[in-house]
């Protein structure tokens, strides 16, 4: 049987993981080798580099990090942040990376999923969905004639907006059907981010995970929000998620991937124990 | 020993070659098929799209055929794996036909199949050595032998039964990814590589 899995995400810049609160007050975590390498031996069953250097100069320090972790962590490794070609991505997966994941990119150039899925298999091509809810009906509040926008709209089912640039800008897509294109697209995984919750540790957004899962075939990832182990039951149980990711509440310890592991398996979900990871 | 890596060029082969090199094996890496069996142990990646990689096979699908027949030991990783039947659903050129049978879509639950399952019913030798309990699949479609008595173990994906590893003489093909199946996998190919210097 598939297990779900736990996700650890480490955002890395300048050659060091980094984390901060919406991407301010950086504080300096450790060094993503040490960390990818401990994390396997804890039993996580993926790791993420989110590569949040600005600057494109900062491409080979990214790619030195992903050579180096895969010469010492043999678990699956994603990379996101500053692909924008197929040959960036050729380069990225030849260092080392069994994924890389497209956000911005994709809003921008949505072929590229397509180009990226035909020559390296949609396994390999993960759309990142950063979403905001939005207080009314998304044809209300994403163009169209809005003017009618009626109490009707407002009572309708939950919506939410693509989001890109770390949340600060409005992609005028809808997340779900946004999530359905790129599906057809080529993405052969979403990682699904709720910016509403990401940071808040107030668990994750599972009404925006149910809409996107129920719509796709392609497994989900479930990210933004997770305080403690129930958050990942939710995001597995009602959100439809096949994996969960979460970062700082590993980088703090203050929940271990053991624990959570042990409350989904306590809630009857399927997850790889952890001693198996441990040589 | 010598280990050659087909590169079909597509996709990561550095977590492979590190595990193929942890015992001291030279492993090399070869673009032309019929130069990648000039080694002791021929290994058959498992990144990229089956037309693509039956395409850069096809020049010397004699030649590796004639090897393998002849007993080069060879080991077959997802699309690798895929290799080793005769044709795919999902895209064009031969195989290479050790196994007979064909490779298909995955039906039901979500596809591509991307994550960890449990290997079932396995009763090959290296299993033995390297007890993998649970190991890591990326892949949408899965091979369908037509005679099952090749298969050594199995997993299932949603309702569908496939094949987790395959095995003719010293040729072996596994589904999953052991160079991302933490170290049961990388113990699982290390085994590989002993059995084949014997």
């Amino acid at each position: 049987m598939l297990s779900r899995r736990i996700v650890v995400c480490l955002d890395v810049q300048g050659g060091r993981v980094v984390k901060g609160e919406q991407f301010i007050h950086l504080r300096d975590v450790g060094d993503p080798v040490d960390l990818a390498t401990r994390y396997e031996a804890e039993g996580a069953d993926e790791i993420v580099f989110l590569d949040i250097t600005a600057a494109p100069e900062g491409r080979g320090t990214m790619l030195e990090v992903v050579r180096r972790t895969a010469s010492r962590a043999f678990v699956p490794l994603t990379v996101g942040g500053g692909v924008r070609s197929v040959d960036e991505m050729r380069d990225v997966l030849r260092a080392g990376a069994d994924k890389v994941s497209f956000n911005t990119a994709a809003v921008a150039r949505p072929e590229l999923l397509t180009a990226c899925a035909e020559r390296f298999g949609s396994q390999a091509v993960v759309c990142a969905i950063d979403a905001r809810r939005l207080s009314t009906a998304p044809d209300a509040s994403l163009g169209a004639a809005a003017g009618a926008a009626t109490e009707a709209v407002t009572q309708a089912a939950p919506a939410w907006e693509v989001v890109t640039h770390g949340g600060r800008r409005p992609a005028g897509l809808d997340a779900v059907m946004w999530a359905v294109r790129v599906v057809q697209l080529g993405a052969g995984e979403l990682l699904v981010t709720s910016m509403d919750r990401d940071g808040t540790r107030s668990g994750f957004d599972t009404d925006l995970l149910h809409a996107i899962s129920s719509r796709v075939r392609v497994p989900v990832i479930a990210s933004g929000g997770a305080s403690g182990p129930e958050d990942f039951v939710a995001a597995v149980r009602d959100g439809g998620a096949d994996a969960v990711l979460a970062a700082s509440i590993f980088h703090r310890r203050m929940h271990s991937i053991g624990s959570v592991k042990q409350a989904m398996a306590a809630a009857g979900l399927p997850v790889r124990p952890v001693e198996e990871a441990v040589a | 020993m010598k280990v050659s890596v087909f590169d079909y060029g597509a996709g990561n082969l550095h977590s492979l070659i590190k595990t193929l090199a942890r015992d001291g094996a030279r492993v090399e890496i070869e673009t032309d098929p019929s130069a990648a069996v000039r080694a002791d142990v021929l290994v058959l990646p498992g990144v990229g799209a089956f037309g693509h990689a039956a395409a850069r096979l096809a020049p010397g699908l004699a030649d590796v055929r004639a090897a393998l027949a002849d007993g080069l030991p060879c080991l077959g990783i997802c699309l690798g794996m895929q290799l080793l039947f005769d044709a795919s659903d999902e895209g064009e050129g031969e195989g290479l036909g050790l196994f007979p049978g064909r490779v298909k879509r995955l039906e039901g639950g979500r596809v591509p199949q991307i994550g960890w399952n449990t290997i079932e019913d396995g009763d090959d030798p290296l299993l033995d050595a390297a007890p993998v309990a649970t190991a890591y699949y990326a892949n949408s479609y899965v091979c369908h032998p037509d005679d099952a008595s090749c298969v050594h173990a199995w997993s299932a994906h949603d309702a569908t039964r496939f094949p987790a590893l395959v095995r003719a003489q010293r040729t072996v093909g596994v589904q999953f990814h052991p160079e991302k199946s933490s170290m049961p996998g990388v113990e699982l190919v290390c085994a590989f590589l002993r059995e084949a210097a014997r």
